[in-house]
Parts: C-alpha cells; structure tokens; sequence
C-alpha cells in the first residue's frame, strides 16, 4: 500500500523544483552576502514542491477507495523526506561557511517554509484533486509578497538575521507560529469529511 | 489572381477574429485576480513611497517590475493555460491557435499601460533628495533606466508568461520561473555590487530580462555602474519579441512556422548585438556620486 501511494507522488515534479532550489540555495551559500536574499528564494521553492506531493490526478477514483485520506496523506507526506533533504544539505552547507545566523535557527525557517507548503495542499486538496499548481503560488505569494511591502516587511520576518530585526518578533518566533497554525490545518483538513466541488 | 482575390477576405476575416478575440483576452487580463492583485500592489508601493523622501531610486521602480512583470506572467501563463484546457472546443473553431496566442499576447497592452502609469506617477510624484540619486546618468540614460525597469517588465513578463504556457505544460511553472529570475536578478545585483570593475558581472547583470543600473553605497553616496541603458532597452526589446515568436511557433502551419524560424534567427542575432553594445557601452568604469560633487571614478 504505502510503496503504490508513494508512486502516484508527482516525483519528477517534486525532484525537479528541489533541483532548482538546490542550485539557487547553493548560489547563495558559495557567495557571502548571497545568503539573506537566495536562501529564502530557495526554501519558497522547496514549499512550492511541497505543495504538489498530494497530486492526484485519479482522484474521483481514489478518493472512494477505503483508504482514508488520514492514511492516503500520511504516506504521501514520506515524500516531504524529498524537498526537506535538499533543504538540510543548504543549511548544513551554510553553517559550514557562516556561523550567522545561526543554523538551528535556518533550519527552523526550513521546516517552517516546507511545513507551511504542505499545510496549504492538504486544505487545497479538500476541494481539489490536484491543488498543487495553486497551493506552490499561494505559499510563493504567501512567502515573498511581505518582504516587499515594505510596512509589513518591518513587521514579519521570514528568514533569521545575522543581528536581531529592529521591528517585530524574530524569524524564529514568526515559524514557531506559523508552524503550529500549519500542523492544526493539516489535522483539521484530515480530520473533517472532505468536501469536493465539483 | 484567383487566389489574390480569395485571400483579401480570408485576411481581413483574420484580422477581424484577431481584433475581437484580442479585446476578449484583454478583459479576461484585467479581471484576472493574480493581475488585479499585481496592480493594487503595485498602486499602493507607489502611494507610500511618494509620501516620502527616497534616497535610492531602485526602491521605487523595482516593484512595477517584480509585481506587474512577475505576476503578470503567473496571470499571463494561467490565462494561456486555460485555452489548452478548453482545447477540445476550441479545435472545431475555424480560429487557428497563432491567432488565439497573438490574441492574449495583444492582452499584454493592459500591464503595459499600468507600466507606463507607474512611470507617470514616479516621474510626477516622487520626491528625492537631488540629481544624485539618479547616480551620474544623463537625462537621456536615466530616461532609458525608467523606461528599461517600469514599463519594459510589464510588457515582457506577461509575453514570457504566454510564450512558457504555449510549451510547457507543467501548471506550476511560472511560479517557479518567477522565483528564478527574481534570485537571478538578485544574485547578479549582490554580485554587481561587490566586483563593479568585473566585466563578467556586467555580463551576468545584463543577461537578465530586468537589471540594476546604481546603487546607494551608504546614505548619500550613489554608485553608477558600467552598461549602457538605451542598448539594455533594445535587448529587452528583442526578449519580448523573442517572447512573442516562440509563442506563435506552437501550433503553426508549416508556411507559418518557417516564417517564424527565419524571424526568430533575425531577433536572436540583433538581441545579441543589443546585448554585446549593452556590455561594452556607457561608462567604462563604475563612478560615485555624492551631494554638492562632481562624479568621481571608484577605484578599483
């Protein structure tokens, strides 16, 4: 069961857009001062390929099937494995060359960014057999758009800082948050009936 | 001479199916969400930044890029997208799909207008401190800046947006090329500003569909960097009709699609040309500007 659920995952999705994450994490590791702007790029992408792991093109079929979607999800969620693999090698990859800020703290805003992906698909996939093209752009938006505005950019921070934000709760706190929020969704998604429209 | 007189009203037929599906595409643009969001956004940057002084005038004009050039390629792809999933009505239309793709790439006139709005409003509105923010280019050059980092990214991303529908069909892609070209610009900015002797980085800066021309060193200190702004404009210029050609290569008839082939060599080859002229032209070293001075060299 978990091997058949795990090969209805949209891989060459998935592995496609870490690839891309990786090489633009990798850019900003190996230049100093690249960093604060590309590693945040790059976990937006690996949210992105988050979003697409609950794909299922044969849902109409599938989702009648006695397998819940608690079980269906929970398998699928193996895949996460994927994007949060590519990201540790980032992180692990930064904190050889940088000591700040530090790499808990980046890997915190890694799970966060991934979690937060996966959260927005779970709700999506409620609704939808294959929320992944608009759960990537809802947590691309979600996780780009407030660093540029720049009122709410002094506010809420994505990414961890070399030195402490002058405005506004830390990166950690913000994903501390956020990450909560996103395991509530996911368990509210799974738990209650889903509801397709069609 | 038959086939003359059999053809004039085939192509007006063309034109008129052209004309009217143009203006549909074009309503669908600006009702489109991801664009109406693109352009509050947009509207709203503008309005704060006009409220004070800015120092740095990349604040300002990089985000008509980033918001009506980069959402409006994520709306440009969906609308495109959406054409391939009524395929199956749409291919019993007497419409071929080149026309349907000029169509929505005709749409790109509505962000293009709120470019040339943006730019309107920055040159009405906004407030700086003196001629030195502009760094050390002329009227002419910083005229072309504007023009190259508002209005051209408006045209542009919604082209790039039909032209990567029309042959990817990957849903999620114009999100994540939007990431892409945001880090890329991003990245050759950071570099830019740490080597800007380095010809590479120029190069780098330039192959890109939106770039940095100054940058604030620290308060009151403006750098200009090497490249020259008009010759970028034409490389633009040249992406969006590269844009456009590969849009319309999906789906034409074989007459058509030669056509295209030869057009598209052409614009490759002058997009080179504006590319090589955009590197090696303008100011051959990167200057600084300050308050009350005249532009000095930054020594390498």
């Amino acid at each position: 069961m978990t091997s058949v659920e795990l090969r209805a995952v949209a891989w060459p999705v998935v592995s496609g857009i870490s690839a891309v994450a990786a090489a633009a994490g990798a850019c900003g590791v190996a230049w100093r001062g690249g960093a604060p702007a590309l590693l945040p790029i790059s976990f937006a992408l690996l949210a992105a390929a988050a979003a697409f792991l609950l794909d299922e093109p044969a849902s109409e079929v599938v989702d009648v099937t006695p397998t819940g979607p608690g079980r269906r999800t929970a398998v699928r969620a193996l895949a996460l494995l994927v994007p949060l693999g590519v990201g540790a090698g980032l992180v692990l990859a930064f904190a050889l060359r940088q000591t700040r800020p530090s790499w808990p703290d980046v890997g915190l805003a890694l799970a966060g960014n991934v979690l937060l992906g996966f959260a927005i698909a779970c709700v999506a996939r409620r609704r939808t057999g294959e929320p992944g093209p608009v759960a990537a752009s809802a947590v691309v938006g979600a996780l780009i758009v407030p660093g540029l505005l720049p009122p709410v950019a002094r506010w809420v921070h994505t990414f961890p800082a070399s030195a402490p934000y002058p405005y506004g709760p830390p990166a950690t706190a913000c994903w501390w948050v956020i990450g909560g929020v996103c395991a509530a969704a996911v368990a509210a998604s799974l738990a209650s009936p889903r509801r397709l429209v069609r | 001479m038959t086939t003359t007189a059999a053809a004039a009203p085939a192509v007006r037929a063309s034109t008129s199916s052209l004309s009217v599906l143009a203006w549909y595409e074009a309503r669908r643009f600006a009702r489109n969400p991801v664009f109406l969001a693109a352009a509050t956004l947009t509207a709203y940057i503008l309005w704060d930044r006009q409220r004070g002084m800015v120092a740095d005038i990349n604040a300002v004009t990089v985000y008509p890029a980033i918001f009506l050039g980069g959402f409006g390629m994520v709306a440009a792809f969906w609308l495109t997208q959406s054409m391939r999933r009524s395929a199956d009505a749409l291919d019993v239309a007497p419409t071929p799909w080149p026309v349907r793709t000029a169509a929505i790439c005709l749409a790109a006139v509505i962000p293009l207008l709120c470019g040339g709005l943006s730019l309107l409003a920055i040159g009405v509105f906004q407030q700086v401190p003196g001629d030195w923010t502009y760094g050390s280019l002329g009227t002419s050059n910083l005229f072309a800046v504007v023009l190259s980092q508002t209005v051209l990214p408006a045209l542009g991303g919604p082209l790039l947006g039909a032209a990567l529908a029309r042959w990817v069909q990957f849903p999620g892609a114009a999100a994540v090329l939007f990431l892409v070209l945001y880090g890329w610009v991003t990245l050759t900015y950071t570099l830019a500003a740490a080597h800007r002797h380095s010809t590479l980085i120029v190069m780098l800066r330039f192959f890109a569909p939106f770039a940095f021309f100054t940058n604030e060193d620290s308060p009151g200190r403006v750098e200009t960097w090497r490249g020259s702004p008009w010759f970028f404009l034409g490389w633009q210029l040249c992406l969006c009709a590269v844009a456009v050609i590969v849009a319309l290569l999906r789906g034409a008839d074989p007459g058509l699609r030669t056509r295209l082939l030869r057009l598209l060599a052409g614009v490759l080859g002058l997009a080179a040309l504006m590319y090589a002229l955009a590197v090696v032209g303008g100011w051959g070293y990167p200057v600084m500007t300050m308050p009350g001075a005249a532009p000095v060299p930054i020594a390498g």
